[in-house]
């Protein structure tokens, strides 16, 4: 199980959070202007990071706020949370060897 | 207390089963306010009504005068409770872009106490509550037995639990069987 820290409340157990998937996907502008394809790539497409990955949680049973994580997806270690409208304040660019 | 005149507790029925240590406190005022702490007229307004200084500390209890506080729910968000009604918040905070809502009827609150009750909690709740971690006049929203719940700890041995009235008695029943290896 994850202890994950919340930007507001500092650290909880993973079972009050709930998952949001991966971070940062603008919402196209002009959808109008999309193919199908550009759609569904940006509705359902996601990157499958092995190694540091941003993602949305959100804490459910706490604040009810969404922050966001960055999360290495092999060893599960919490490497940074920041608020929603921040920048990664490391580079998310995944790394396989951490 | 008229408001509370035709209520009944959702665990009225289970407290002759009550441990001494746990209890269920009488129905008290509750008001769920929401507002941008970092505008004055918000503010100004909150404690005029109130006489409370909202904590903008998370996790922190503001007391106020004649048994009125203001618990910290989230950076936008506290919970209200006092003994007495709360009348005119409404009408101070009708220009200012904020809601207060009763949920008097929301949660009961059930008391913990005694040399026990850490130990009781702590079968019930992934929450750190350890004395060093969780200290008086502070407030967490968690979960017990998987349950929401909001624990306010109000002296050294000593919490409140706010839980859903629907699952009030789930809760109890937990709490009445977690504390059955204490009772001699
Ligand atoms: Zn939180």
């Amino acid at each position: 199980m994850l202890l994950i820290e919340c930007p507001y409340c500092g650290k909880r157990h993973e079972t009050e959070f709930r998952y949001g998937g991966e971070a940062h996907i603008v919402r196209p502008e002009k959808p109008e202007d999309l193919n199908d394809t550009e759609w569904a790539d940006f509705l359902f497409m996601r990157t499958n990071t092995k190694g540091v990955f941003a993602e949305r949680w959100y804490h459910a049973n706490g604040c009810r706020q969404w922050f966001n994580a960055l999360r290495h997806t092999v060893s599960h270690q919490i490497i940074a949370v920041y608020k929603m409208g921040e920048k990664p304040p490391v580079s998310d660019q995944g790394s396989e060897d951490r | 207390m008229a408001k509370f005149d035709n209520w009944r507790s959702p665990v009225a029925h289970l407290s002759e089963g009550f441990p001494s240590s746990l209890t269920e406190l009488p129905f008290t005022h509750q008001i769920n306010l929401r507002g941008d702490i970092t505008d004055k007229a918000f503010k100004t307004a909150v404690k005029k009504a109130t006489g409370l200084v909202l904590p903008v500390i998370p996790n922190e209890v503001g007391m106020g005068k004649d048994n009125i506080k203001a618990l910290w729910l989230s950076p936008n968000e506290w919970l209200i409770v006092s003994d007495h009604e709360i009348t005119d918040i409404r009408d101070s905070l009708a220009e200012i872009h904020s809601a207060a809502t009763d949920v008097s009827a929301n949660r009961i609150i059930l008391g913990l106490s005694g040399p026990d009750a850490l130990e009781v909690l702590m079968k019930s709740c992934e929450m750190d509550l350890d004395p060093n971690v969780f200290k008086t006049g502070q407030v967490v929203q968690t979960l017990i037995a998987k349950s929401q719940a909001i624990i306010e700890k109000v002296s050294d041995d000593t919490y409140h639990i706010y839980v859903r009235n629907s699952f009030a008695a789930y809760v109890c029943e937990w709490l009445v069987d977690a504390h059955v290896e204490y009772r001699m």
